[in-house]
């Protein structure tokens, strides 16, 4: 049973999950954690907007571009997951991948 | 008045504590007092839990704004409804009605046990009394509601997200679930505990795994309906690690009302009931825990909160000491019977289980993978719904011919060829679907095919299995034919209300492959005036429209539809901006078609002055997956129906062995 599961997660693959300041010019797919930092650019359905890791302290910022439908949730300082690749120094988010996670989903007071 | 809370818990927590001590000592020294007291304890527990928590209710309708939780819980302009609902709208106030529901449902299975099987009880009071004293320990301990603070002027209000009648009902209803489940688990171990080995247990918790399992079937459909209306994304389900914690569950318990029948008809798989039991037990409180620690990141990930750990070592605690009990128990545990046949109605409840549990290991995998690859390569790793589906398929689509398969196979031994015999008629109808279906263009999908050809087949035998049984009553006598068909059903409620349950689950597949195989999804931008097609619907998109609302500024896009020519009305997606949490959120506009259950979504994604970018959604039999709930609700409420001559005949049954048991 386990090993099925295993045999499907090897060739199927799962997509690893990284904060910015371990992308280090990796372009295959993976899903980004950040934290959204200031401005963000809005023309049209694309934003432009940098993330940094949502912990420690590194100076890592980023650059994103996503075009896609965004969630109500969606501001500076959120902490956001997006799927894609890193092309040429900025991540390209894949449409519909945006998912911003709420640091604490009942009470909107400490956001 | 908070004094009032904190201190109706501290005596719940002692309570609950002294059930344990006073329980063990009294099972151990054959103290009957003793275990009478014990037993009080859990309904006393029960009393002061209600005290706890009706001075929490009191504080969110009065708006007491002194109480930290109702402060960061509500604002003075929520309507009543959810101030109401946010009394499990957050972390402590769910901890608190867990504890109100598993103390009433311990009460109430203790006080009629007293009567039913006495000889059952003596261990399974400090149990029940162990997970009562955990959560009370939390809610004295680590997670009080009953906090206090100089009341600000208003609170932080409800997520807005939040603000919809479903929140009303579907948290607590998954609780219920959860909370249930507790009490096969108390039971089947106080019975291996007194070295019961038979099937007392079942029979006495069988009516508590039902609407445990029906609660937790129920409150899913339900979340999923919320999700679908109020989320505005499109869709009902999406294997988030949350979702996927009230499904794990139900899937153990689903696997679990199956399998007790096998050990009720012919006392096999003993061990692999006490092992489903202990698993859906657990399961609901991993599920608790992926909730509420934040360990897994997930859309509804919360705080990283303190509760975590607490929460992690209980289910150590659980699964370690159940464990070793069935070890020890193990001798007593053997089968009587052996399975006589690869084809009988045995061996299709078994593959039926091993599909369940199967489904069950899968998504936990999923759900543990990223913790796992963190664990072994340092970053975790994701899988996402292309994993779930794949094996949703690998799996759901044989319990759907299983389904139709069960309940008309013999039990013991049958020959292939009256199975032959059996199925024709269910595999004639299905085949003609089949083909019905590919000449209508059903073909564009052939999951999608797959998938309905086999719900055909699961119908036809359903189907059949009725005709049958109202036939056999009208020859025996029956004056009407419905009146045949009711006394069938009455006669032998959970037999036929399992069978109307496996109608439901061939509505839930026809409305998922429908909505998920065969939908059609298109994104435009349109600015006034501009009309679009999809799907046969032409839309025309008007303007914005702004209005004020009680608690929320409301932006509309204006989207007149027709079809053919035929105007079908006007429909409005748009945004709420909520003047208290300063939060947006999006308000999808849905149009069902009451024919054929196919709706029409649409999502204002973004208003930029009067342009609008529109996602619209086409989704065939979407509504099948709504009327399954109902048909669900109906077959469990006829499942459960209290059955005089049932109760009679197993009274009879385990009278002798109850008063052996005393003597």
């Amino acid at each position: 049973m386990l090993a099925v599961f295993l045999l499907y997660t090897s060739i199927a693959g799962g997509t690893p999950q990284l904060r910015p300041s371990q992308l280090n010019g990796r372009t295959g797919e993976i899903t980004i954690v950040g934290q959204v930092v200031a401005p963000v650019q809005r023309s049209g359905r694309t934003i432009r907007f940098r993330l940094k890791d949502v912990e420690g302290s590194s100076s890592v910022r980023l650059p994103v571009t996503y075009t896609g439908s965004v969630p109500d949730m969606f501001k500076v300082g959120r902490d956001i997951s997006l799927k894609g690749r890193l092309r040429g120094g900025t991540f390209l988010g894949a449409p519909g991948t945006l998912v911003t996670k709420c640091p604490s989903k009942y009470s909107s007071k400490k956001t | 008045m908070p004094e009032l809370g904190r201190a109706a818990l501290i005596v719940c927590l002692g309570l609950a504590v002294y059930a344990v001590v006073a329980g063990a000592i009294a099972a151990w020294q054959r103290r009957q007092r003793l275990a009478e007291s014990a037993q009080n304890a859990i309904v006393a527990s029960f009393a002061a839990a209600l005290v706890g928590s009706a001075v929490l209710f009191t504080a969110l309708v009065q708006n007491d704004f002194n109480f930290v939780y109702v402060a960061d819980h509500t604002s003075r302009e929520l309507p009543l409804g959810y101030t109401i609902s946010a009394f499990w709208g957050g972390q402590e106030g769910s901890l608190l009605l867990w504890l109100l529901i598993l103390t009433g449902f311990s009460a109430v299975a203790v006080l009629l046990a007293r009567r039913s099987a006495p000889s059952l009880l003596s261990w399974t009071v400090p149990i029940l009394g162990g997970v009562i004293t955990f959560f009370a320990f939390m809610l004295v301990a680590v997670s009080s509601p009953f906090a206090t603070q100089a009341a600000p002027a208003d609170g932080a209000g409800l997520n807005p997200s939040l603000q919809n009648p479903y929140m009303l009902a579907h948290p607590p209803m998954l609780y219920l679930g959860f909370v249930g489940l507790t009490i096969p688990f108390a039971f089947a171990m106080g019975a291996l505990a007194a070295r019961r080995t038979d099937e007392l247990w079942i029979v006495v918790t069988r009516r508590w795994t039902l609407v445990a399992w029906t609660f937790l079937g129920f409150g899913q459909l339900l979340g999923a309906h919320w999700a679908y209306v109020e989320v505005g994304w499109g869709g009902y389900f999406a294997w988030d690690p949350v979702e996927n914690a009230a499904l794990m569950p139900w899937l153990a318990a689903t696997a679990f009302l199956h399998s007790v029948m096998i050990q009720e008809k012919r006392g096999m798989l003993k061990i692999w009931n006490v092992v489903l039991v202990i698993g859906a037990f657990v399961l609901a409180l991993f599920g608790t825990f992926l909730t509420r620690s934040g360990i897994i990141s997930s859309i509804h990930s919360f705080t990283e909160s303190s509760i975590g750990p607490w929460f992690l070592g209980f289910i150590g605690i659980v699964l370690a000491g159940s464990i070793l009990l069935v070890l020890a128990r193990l001798p007593l545990l053997r089968s009587k019977t052996r399975l006589e046949s690869p084809v009988s109605r045995e061996a299709s409840f078994l593959y039926n289980n091993l599909l369940l549990v199967a489904f069950c290991l899968t998504i936990l995998w999923g759900v543990l993978y990223p913790i796992l690859t963190e664990a072994l390569r340092g970053e975790p790793v994701t899988v996402g719904p292309p994993y779930y589906n794949f094996f949703l398929k690998a799996f759901g689509l044989p319990l759907l011919v299983l389904m139709g398969i069960g309940p008309l196979i013999a039990w013991r031994r049958a020959s292939l060829r009256g199975l032959g015999r059996t199925f024709a008629w269910p595999a004639a109808f299905a085949l003609a679907c089949g083909v019905i279906l590919v000449a209508l263009g059903a073909g564009s999908s052939i999951p999608g095919l797959v998938g309905y050809t086999f719900c055909a087949f699961a119908l036809a035998s359903i189907v059949l299995e009725f005709v049958r049984g109202t036939r056999a009553r009208h020859a025996l006598g029956s004056s009407s034919w419905p009146g045949a068909f009711s006394s069938l059903v009455a006669r032998n409620r959970r037999r036929y209300g399992g069978y109307i349950v496996h109608v439901s689950i061939v509505l839930l597949a026809i409305g998922i492959v429908g909505s998920s195989a065969y939908d059609t999804i298109s994104d435009v931008q349109l600015r006034p005036g501009q009309s679009m097609s999809v799907a046969g619907y032409d839309l025309r998109y008007r303007g914005v429209e702004e209005s004020r609302g009680a608690n929320a500024q409301e932006i509309r896009a204006v989207v007149d539809v027709s079809r053919g020519g035929e105007q079908l009305g006007t429909l409005r997606p748009g945004k709420n901006r909520y003047f208290a949490e300063q939060q947006v959120s999006n308000e999808a506009a849905i149009r069902s078609d009451p024919l054929n259950g196919e709706d029409l979504f649409l999502i204002a994604d973004q208003i930029d002055g009067d342009t609008v970018f529109l996602r619209v959604l086409v989704k065939p039999l979407v509504n099948v997956i709504w009327i399954a709930g109902f048909v669900f609700l109906g077959g469990a409420a006829i499942a459960l129906w209290p059955d005089a001559r049932e109760q009679r005949r197993l009274a009879v049954r385990y009278g002798r062995s109850e008063a052996l048991a005393r003597a």
